[in-house]
């Protein structure tokens, strides 16, 4: 990396250097038998230089050549991409606990053994066939820039989710278990999946109607996707936010506040720095209800004339690599701050209601606009109180700026889910469709 | 390169092995709105190692050839650990032996055409649509991918494949107030950079329709019945149907595999689904998949009856049924698993007119916007739609969201037009993304979908 960093020096005025190695054991039982077991050894470099305002960005994956890597930087900056802003210098951050050394010699062996252990728990309750996907991730990046920032940060993350699936359909109840070292699932992630699912294998047929809905944790990512759309710096610069100028408005309901904490390293992937070496720190989006913030990077910091917010991330959805994206706005640690009620009181409060377990389509639809509209795969129907059945054929649909103004309950607990760490929520007044 | 894994290879201990290098270079240009977001071409490479020992079957993607020794262990420890945690092991279906170099033709290699060139091709779309007042924001991209995948098995086959994409395309958005509205444009595909010359009218047509989404009615939810264009009847065919054609989808699943069983009437007679990679010139086009076995079409619903399905080699082992070539990898990063090639509905009798009179009163929906599974159900977004009544098509309506359950929903087509297209642009998310997962059919005649609305 230095020997690289002085190559790119001497043809730029501004060089940052960002490198990544991850190890990845993946296990998947399906049908509660052992069906997979898929490892990854992945590096990979990337480079951005900075010379008369204009950026020139190249990677790679195996660094044997550091001239040619320069060179496909150079050849890039003759494209004319701008970037006006400076590379931070912060090399004094606090020590988070991210990394367990035990994740060193947790064997594939053991991660088989836990899952076969949770297979036989499941299979001897439910009816349902059971899948598991567990594994651990030991990642490392390391940034370095020509002004001196030189960061690293090394990770562990061992992840265990078991689901019980609807006969016929890969519609399931899941609830995954996210640590930095490896432990037994907790006997109520278990016991919450056995619950759900065993109660709702009659299907129910709600009609369609506008009712209660409750999404739960692992499906609140449909309607955050949204506000993240809308409060990206990216969007505030390209005016695609429906809420540029509501800043210090109420938005939401009073009890809701959703937030970015990259420090809190209760739970893996906690950050001091985002991927440009910004030092990253507790920053509310929503405020009790009312709109706080938008965030940037480094780019559209400087495009709009604030100060970065810490949160340019190389981020990559679908799969695709850190290496080969330029950074760009992310909320990368987001939460929802937990409410008063129970997982059970909140069911217990719905007398006609939909529960959204697991959400298809959340990608489609008007995004920018706050418009979500979801199959259920499956949703959950509850009649006074009581989970009665699950519902298959039907959608709930809405725009988050209606919505998430009737949210009526907020689940006592954080439970990490897809893109953020968040309790269950119950709205009013959703929009359910089915046959 | 073959060398060099032979190398590999001959060092593990193991009934089967094979490996895949392979080099892909990646050309982007993106622009938001009118400014460059990104240009440039990189290079990345890496290695994908299987290994079947005493009916475990494990992968290891690693980047760095000094780690395949280290790889190949792991590979090896993790077979043994599946063998002695399974009850059924795993058997590979055989297959011929390949010795082959296959380099696609093309219309126009994109290796040939300055940077310079790509960037004002690129730049000149994009204008179009900002020339409208509405429109707010464009996010276009151009995507070249050149991927040299090498194979090598233990069995001896040893095949060299080039797969090159092209693609141009994106988002346009436009706004009214705080109502933004966008859609999407794409051409390309796997023939050359031929196919990206002359396609202004496709600019064109989509910045009017973003703007003239902002005075479209929302539609109202609830069930319909509705006309599918040729995009839409191949996200759906693709989304509703052709994820239950693959084999790694079902093969755990006692009770999906006995409503998937071959013989089982699924759809009307009309309907008849084909998957084939081998048609020339579409995206999905591909001779050998990473298993190195040979692609071949496959007729998955013959007049309604489930009549086959996409494999591997261990399925088509496990199901007792013939390999079809369609185990496929993202890149260097993943060991392949059951992809769509080119899935599309044989076109049938009807002409459009007459799909419109048979439909009466609907919706006439058009252009995918992405969907997403789970086997039994669906759910998808389209561009936008027109009210029909009486046959005829009327206002433009926005908005549109579908939902279905894949064993109703084939038996309530009950209409297949004369026409078929295939779409220019992939993008299949199965734990993987292929940015070749190709799809088409005719248009289609589909009663009592759920529209959600918003």
């Amino acid at each position: 990396m230095e020997k690289l960093l002085d190559i790119a020096r001497k043809v730029s005025d501004q060089v940052e250097i960002y490198s990544n190695e991850q190890t990845v054991d993946s296990i998947s039982f399906e049908d509660a038998k052992l069906k997979d077991i898929d490892s990854k050894l992945q590096s990979g470099t990337s480079i951005r230089i900075i010379k008369d305002g204009r950026l020139g960005f190249a990677f790679t994956k195996n660094l044997i050549d550091e001239k040619e890597l320069v060179n496909n930087a150079l050849a890039s900056l003759k494209g004319g991409v701008e970037a006006k802003f400076n590379l931070p210098f912060a090399n004094d951050l606090p020590h988070l606990n991210t990394y367990d050394p035990s994740i060193e010699d947790l064997t594939p062996t053991t991660i088989v053994d836990e899952c076969n252990r949770i297979a036989r728990i499941l299979v001897a309750k439910t009816d349902g066939q059971v899948n598991i996907h567990a594994g651990r991730v030991i990642a490392k990046i390391s940034l370095k820039n020509s002004n001196g920032l030189n960061l690293s940060v090394k990770s562990s993350h061992y992840y265990c989710s078991p689901e019980i699936m609807y006969p016929g359909s890969y519609a399931s109840i899941s609830r995954v278990m996210n640590t930095k070292k490896f432990g037994q699932i907790p006997g109520e992630h278990l016991d919450f999946i056995l619950d759900i699912y065993n109660k709702s294998v009659q299907e129910a047929i709600p009609g369609s109607d506008r009712m209660k809905v409750l999404f739960l944790p692992e499906t609140i990512y449909v309607l955050l996707w949204r506000l993240q759309s809308a409060t990206s710096g990216k969007s505030i610069y390209e005016k695609q936010s429906p809420i540029a100028d509501k800043l210090g408005k109420k938005l939401f309901s009073s009890n809701l506040t959703i937030y970015n904490d990259p420090l809190n390293d209760q739970f893996p992937g906690a950050r001091t720095f985002d991927d440009e070496g910004t030092p990253g720190r507790y920053f509310p989006i929503v405020e009790d209800g009312v709109l706080k913030n938008f965030y940037y990077d480094l780019h559209y910091a400087d495009k709009l004339d604030v100060q970065p917010t810490g949160h340019g991330f190389r981020s990559a959805m679908w799969g695709g690599e850190a290496i080969a994206n330029k950074p760009s706005p992310t909320l990368a640690h987001l939460y929802i701050k937990p409410g008063d009620k129970s997982f059970s009181d909140m069911i217990r409060s719905i007398d006609r209601g939909v529960i959204v377990a697991s959400a298809l389509g959340a990608h489609s639809g008007n995004i920018p606009n706050g418009d979500f509209s979801i199959g259920l795969s499956p949703g959950l129907y509850v009649e006074n109180g009581e989970i009665v059945g699950y519902v298959k054929d039907a959608m709930v649909a809405g725009n988050i700026y209606e919505t998430m103004k009737n949210l009526v309950a907020i689940e006592d607990r954080l439970y990490p889910a897809i893109m953020g760490t968040y309790p269950a929520l119950l709205f009013d007044d959703v929009n359910v469709t089915t046959k | 390169m073959l060398e060099e894994l032979r190398l590999i290879l001959a060092k593990i201990d193991a009934d089967y092995a094979d490996i895949r290098y392979e080099k892909m270079r990646e050309t982007t240009i993106a622009f938001n709105g009118k400014e460059l977001s990104r240009i440039g071409s990189d290079t990345t490479d890496g290695y994908v190692v299987r290994v079947l020992k005493n009916g475990g079957l494990a992968s290891v993607a690693f980047t760095k050839f000094a780690d395949a020794e280290r790889a190949a262990k792991r590979a090896s420890e993790n077979a043994s650990l599946i063998f002695r945690n399974i009850k059924e092991p795993v058997k590979f279906a055989k297959t011929k032996v390949v010795n082959d170099i296959f380099i696609p033709a093309l219309n126009e290699d994109p290796r040939n055409i300055s940077i310079d060139e790509k960037l004002e091709q690129t730049r000149n779309y994009n204008n179009i649509p900002l020339q409208h007042k509405a429109i707010i924001m464009t996010n276009l991209w151009y995507q070249e991918v050149i991927r040299e995948k090498y194979f090598l098995s233990t069995e001896g086959s040893k095949i060299r494949e080039d797969l090159i994409t092209t693609q141009l395309g994106g988002m346009i958005t436009s706004k009214d107030g705080t109502l933004l509205q966008n859609v999407r444009a794409s051409i390309g595909g796997s023939t050359g950079f031929a196919k990206l010359r002359n396609r202004e009218e496709v600019f064109e047509q989509k910045a009017k329709l973003a703007v003239d989404l902002l005075r479209a009615k929302p539609v109202r939810s609830g069930v319909y019945n509705v006309i599918l264009n040729p995009s839409m009847a191949g996200l759906f065919t693709h989304e509703a149907f052709g994820h239950f054609s693959e084999a790694d989808l079902i093969e755990d699943s006692p009770t999906m595999r006995e409503k998937m069983r071959i013989g089982a009437q699924l759809g009307n007679d009309i309907l008849s689904i084909i998957d084939d990679p081998t048609v020339a010139g579409q995206l999905g086009f591909y001779k050998y998949d990473d298993e190195g076995v040979k692609a071949r079409p496959i007729t998955l619903l013959q007049n309604g009856v489930l009549a086959g399905r996409l494999h591997s080699r261990r399925t088509a082992a496990n199901f007792n049924e013939p390999l079809s070539g369609h185990c496929v990898a993202e890149d260097y990063r993943f060991a392949p698993i059951i992809r769509m090639g080119n899935i599309f509905i044989q076109p049938g009798t009807k002409r459009l007119n007459e799909l419109f009179a048979e439909l009466r009163d609907g919706l006439y929906i058009l252009d995918s916007k992405g969907g997403q599974t789970s086997g039994e159900n669906f759910t998808f977004g389209a561009q936008y739609a027109y009210s029909v009544k009486n046959g005829k098509q009327g206002e433009l309506v926005r908005d549109i969201n579908i939902s279905g359950n894949l064993y109703k929903t084939l038996k309530d087509i009950t209409a297949v037009g004369d026409d078929l297209m295939l779409c220019e642009s992939g993008g299949c998310g199965k734990g993987q993304i292929n940015i070749r997962s190709s799809h088409g059919g005719p248009h289609l005649l589909v009663k009592n979908v759920v529209i959600g609305g918003a």
